[in-house]
This record gives structure tokens, C-alpha cells and sequence, in this order.
């Protein structure tokens, strides 16, 4: 069964289209990534979903019901985690916890939402006394708090260090294994990568790929090759094929290619002039990112499947 | 309760708990914060300066300085932090959760009024400890229900001036701008009884019936007016038309600056063609998804 289902919703500020005839399901238990330059139409499309606005056309259902019309028990079975952190900067992080967890039938006990999130330590802490990281955290435990059936996370990790970022993840991980549905927005595709086996990307309010990451990765048929000649050995001779490859700052070559046998062919016949080893070299699909950008750069859309 | 799956669903938190719970969380926030305890000691901080030694201080003398506590309180302290609060986002998470709207909303307006209140009240009892004031059970009554009624009346507009106040920066000069002329003209800090009209029109604001009922109230004694119905009535009308206002205009998150977004080149308009779902999705633990996604040319 879909925990949320999307057809054709479509949001206009004015004439400005900020989403655009999107359409998709989410089935229960999944972790959906939705990625997107800015202006994408990311928040814009998670806002209809969690109620804050209407959509101009089209339709959204969330747990069976229109976000528009969701009643205080549909409201108990959504957790969100707004882009901005929120939160009233007086009381303690338990406290705050406390009082938000007396608003659900079937919360989380305050302990065990802190453990999620990995704050135990700070329970006692003035919200206003902690990192933006850590009130990031203290806003991703009131987001599931209630033991949401579906979490919407709106880039939930923009602004914290890596570590924090990394226990993030932790947290969204603990969940998943809960059955909750996770619809999370994102700029850092290592972590849509990471948590995510279902990434939809959004450019210009339209979906523009609707897949896996691996599947991503594969979409456009390039394959990456990279390899660093050693230190000492002369550049100069490179054939013309792999020379514009050539990042002179790290003395890497990445080439990517539909084809690689041409570059590879000149590239092995180079290392064999110059008795070279070829160590360190690497054939595979391009990053994720790379097929991210790729991806957003190119409007031509096409769903991959390999 | 259950659900279509005849799964048994929790009971929902009883509401007047709900409320309750609320009104102790805002009160708290309230009281925590600067501004508060501003209402709290200027107004007695004003009333010592103002004290002579040879004339008694009355009960509508204390009011005075008390009213002007709690306006503070209902007024600048609440409005402006209310201003603050949506800016920040917190009136949205707040929205984002299973508590009704209007139970968020009436327990912060009660948790102000009890705020403002205790801050009239702490006026009252230093002109009592301080100087002698003379106080009644009856009159201790009545300033506590025209407290409770000026509180809210205050707050209630408070809230409905909030609409108009887009940023946190604008919000202490707003609400600044609109309290003291109206303190001022109301003769919180000195009687004025000209122009006419002036008057008059101070009659109908919200500081002159609240302080007037006040003074009453604390000065009672038996065959005097106790509570007067007109200033009452006077309050109890801003409360109304401040809810109303409110109702009908709040919002609940911050504003957005407004800019025309660039517009896009024209893309297709016509849908594009669904799309079967991917391969490699069909996989996965979680179900058999049906995506579709449009496609750009």
C-alpha cells in the first residue's frame, strides 16, 4: 500500500510554476530522497504534502487524506522536520520534548526520542545553549516524537559538521528499520546516497529522473575512467584523446566516455611506452554526483532502467 | 477507536489537558523571559518615585501604575513576542503538530492574561506593603476580574495587530508607537481632562475604562459603584473585535519576503507521457511503488 500518492500536483505562485504536474507514489516503509537545485520545487512540493498549502491542480493524499483536510489523528501520524529550525529557546531540551510528546496518543518515551537523536547528554541544556547542530537535532526528535507513520524531512542536515550530520543519519537509519515512510530533501547527494534507495530529482517544479542511486549513476551510459600517472613521468606526450582530461593542478585524468575502449586502448599504450604501472586506475560509472549534475544540467528527462 | 485495518488506535490526549498543558508551557516561556519582570518592577519602581509622603496613596493612584504593568505585559511583551515566535518559524511547527490551533492559541492568551494579571497584582501589593493602601476583600475581587478582562482585552488586540507587523525588527517600534500616546492620553501618568474630545476618545480605548475600573475597584467601599459596567463593557468589546480580528487574519507562518521569482522558458504544456516504474524499484522490500514523472523534451 502507498503512504502517499501525488498526481499531477501542480503549485503556481502568480504565473511562476514552482511545481509543476508532479506525479509519484511512496509505498510504506520507504526512504524516498527528493533532490533539486534551489527553486527546484522541493519544499514547495513537501508544504502541500504536510498541509501548509494548497496545490493549484492536481491532488496529494498522505495516509489517505488530503493534507488540506487532515485531522488532528492524521496530524499524530505525521512527524515533519521543517527546513528552519523552530523551537522556543527557554526551556531545557527534555522539557521541550516533554511537552511536545503530551500532544500524541502513542508518543515515544522522552528518553528513547533523545537516544534516537543522540542528546541524552544535553537533556538538561537550555535549547537557546545549544549548537545549531544539536537544535537541529532536538528538531528531528520532535519530529518523530509521535512515532510518525510517515516523516517528511526538509533538509534536515543544511548547516551541521560532519559529524553531526553523520548522527543525523544514524537517527533517519533507526527509523527506517521502525517501517516508517521518510520523504527527505536534500542538497548533499552523499546523503541521498547514503540513506536513500529511491532518489527523485526536481528541476524546475517538473520530475526529471525517478530511480535508484545506482540507477542514477548508470542513466546517462558514461563510464568514468580515472587514473594519476606517478610523479616524474612527463605529461607532454599524452595522446590527444586523454590530453584535455588532464587536471594540470592534480595531474589526474578523468575522462568520461559513452565508449571507454578508445580512451583506455591510448591510455595503456601510453603507460606501456613509458614502462608504467597502472596502479590506481579506475573503470566504473561516475559518481553520483556527477550523475546528479549531469542530470540537472541536461533537460532531455528519461527514466532509468537498466 | 480503530482503523480500516480494525487495528485499535490510541486514544487521542484529552483536550482540556491539552489546554492546561499549554497554558503552564506558555506561562512559562512568559515568565522566563526580561520583558516580564520590565512589567513587573517598572511600574512599582515608578510608584515609589511618585510617592508623597503627606498625602495617602489611593487605590486609584496604585491602579494607575498597575494598569500600566500589565499593559506592558499584554501589550509590548506579549505582541511582540508573538511577532517573534511566527518569524521564527515556531507558530509552524506548532501548526505541524496534532494540537488544534485554537488551543494553542487560547493558552497562550490565558498564560498572558495570568502573566499580566500577577503583574497588576504585584503593583497592588507593594501599594498596600509600602504605603498603607486601604484593601478590601471586595476590592481585591474586583481589580482581579478587571485585570483578568483588561488583560485580555489588551492581548486580543495585541494579537490582531500582529497581522500587520511583517518583521521581528518592526515589531518593539510598532507596538511601542501604539501603546504610549494611548497611555498617555488615557492620564496613566497624569490626569488630562483637556481637549474634550481627547478625552472622550480615550474613553473608548482600552487604558483609561481598565484604569478608571481599577481605581473603583481597589477604592470600593459599600454603597459605591464596584465595577462599572460601561468601562467593562468598553474592554470587553476591544477582547471581542481583537479576537475577531485575529480569527479572521492570522498567519501562521513568517512572512516571506516578496520578490518575483524569474520565469521560467515555456516548457511543454502538455503532461508528458507517464512512465513505468523503474526496474530496479520493483526490488525493493518496501512494495512495488507505481511512479510516474514528466518528461521535459
Amino acid at each position: 500500500m502507498s503512504a502517499i500518492v501525488v498526481d499531477h500536483l501542480t503549485r503556481r505562485f502568480g504565473d511562476f510554476a514552482a511545481v509543476d504536474g508532479v506525479s509519484f507514489e511512496v509505498p510504506e516503509g520507504q526512504l524516498v530522497a527528493v533532490l533539486g537545485p534551489n527553486g527546484a520545487g522541493k519544499t514547495t512540493t513537501l508544504e502541500m504534502l504536510e498541509g501548509f498549502l494548497s496545490p493549484t491542480s492536481g491532488t496529494a493524499r498522505v495516509l489517505d487524506v488530503d493534507p488540506r483536510r487532515g485531522d488532528r489523528r492524521w496530524r499524530s501520524r505525521i512527524g515533519l522536520v521543517l527546513q528552519s529550525a523552530s523551537l522556543d529557546a527557554e526551556l531545557t531540551v527534555r522539557d521541550t520534548l516533554t511537552v511536545f510528546a503530551g500532544l500524541y496518543p502513542a508518543a515515544r518515551p522522552v528518553g528513547e526520542a533523545l537516544e534516537l537523536v543522540d542528546l541524552s547528554d544535553d537533556a538538561d541544556t537550555h535549547v537557546g545553549a545549544l549548537s545549531g547542530g544539536q537544535r537541529r537535532r532536538v528538531d528531528v526528535a520532535i519530529g518523530i516524537i509521535g512515532r510518525p507513520e510517515v516523516l517528511f524531512l526538509d533538509e534536515p542536515t543544511t548547516g551541521l559538521d560532519p559529524e553531526a550530520r553523520r548522527r543525523a543519519w544514524t537517527a533517519v537509519e533507526n527509523l527506517t528499520t521502525t517501517g516508517t515512510t521518510v520523504v527527505l530533501t536534500t542538497h548533499y547527494i552523499d546523503e541521498a546516497d547514503h540513506l536513500a534507495r529511491r532518489l527523485i530529482l526536481l528541476a524546475g517544479g517538473k520530475i526529471i529522473a525517478d530511480t535508484t542511486p545506482d540507477g542514477l549513476r548508470a542513466r546517462d551510459g558514461t563510464v568514468t575512467i580515472q587514473y594519476r600517472p606517478p610523479d616524474g613521468v612527463s605529461l607532454d606526450d599524452l595522446p590527444a584523446t586523454l590530453s584535455p582530461h588532464l587536471d594540470p593542478a592534480t595531474r589526474g585524468l578523468v575522462i568520461r566516455a559513452g565508449d571507454p575502449a578508445g580512451p583506455l586502448r591510448d591510455l595503456v599504450g601510453w603507460a606501456d611506452r613509458h614502462r608504467l604501472g597502472l596502479s590506481g586506475l579506475e573503470v566504473g560509472p561516475p559518481s553520483l554526483e556527477d550523475a546528479y549534475l549531469t542530470a540537472i544540467g541536461a533537460p532531455a528527462v528519461e527514466r532509468s532502467s537498466p | 477507536m480503530t482503523d480500516v485495518t480494525g487495528h485499535a488506535q490510541p486514544r487521542m490526549p484529552n483536550i482540556g489537558r491539552l489546554l492546561a498543558a499549554q497554558i503552564g508551557y506558555q506561562g512559562r516561556l512568559l515568565a522566563s523571559g526580561r520583558a516580564v519582570m520590565i512589567g513587573i518592577g517598572l511600574p512599582i519602581i515608578l510608584l515609589l518615585a511618585s510617592h508623597q509622603s503627606h498625602t495617602q496613596t489611593t487605590g486609584a493612584d496604585v491602579a494607575r501604575y498597575a494598569v500600566f504593568g500589565l499593559t506592558l505585559t499584554a501589550w509590548n511583551t506579549y505582541g511582540v513576542r508573538l511577532v517573534a515566535t511566527r518569524e521564527a518559524g515556531i507558530l509552524k511547527r506548532w501548526w505541524a503538530t496534532p494540537l488544534p490551533r485554537w488551543c494553542y492559541f487560547l493558552g497562550r492568551i490565558l498564560a498572558t492574561v495570568v502573566v499580566a494579571t500577577i503583574a497588576g497584582a504585584a503593583t497592588v501589593a507593594a501599594g498596600v506593603l509600602l504605603y498603607g493602601t486601604p484593601l478590601s476583600l471586595s476590592g481585591a475581587f474586583g481589580a482581579f476580574i478587571v485585570f483578568v478582562l483588561g488583560s485580555l482585552a489588551w492581548a486580543a488586540a495585541a494579537t490582531a495587530l500582529t497581522t500587520v507587523v511583517s518583521t521581528i525588527e518592526a515589531a518593539a517600534p510598532t507596538f511601542l508607537v501604539t501603546y504610549f500616546p494611548v497611555i498617555i492620553i488615557s492620564g496613566l501618568f497624569g490626569a488630562i481632562s483637556e481637549p474634550h474630545w481627547l478625552t472622550t476618545i480615550a474613553s473608548y480605548l482600552p487604558a483609561q475604562p481598565l484604569a478608571h475600573a481599577a481605581g473603583l475597584a481597589l477604592d470600593h467601599t459599600a454603597g459605591q459603584t464596584w465595577l462599572p459596567g460601561r468601562d467593562l463593557i468598553v474592554l470587553a468589546a476591544w477582547a471581542m473585535a481583537g479576537i475577531a480580528i485575529a480569527v479572521a487574519t492570522f498567519r501562521w507562518e513568517p512572512h516571506r519576503p516578496a520578490k518575483r521569482r524569474p520565469a521560467r522558458p515555456s516548457q511543454q504544456a502538455s503532461p508528458g507521457p507517464r512512465m513505468p516504474p523503474p526496474a530496479e524499484l520493483a526490488d525493493l522490500p518496501a512494495g512495488n511503488p507505481s511512479t510516474s514523472g514528466e518528461v521535459r523534451t
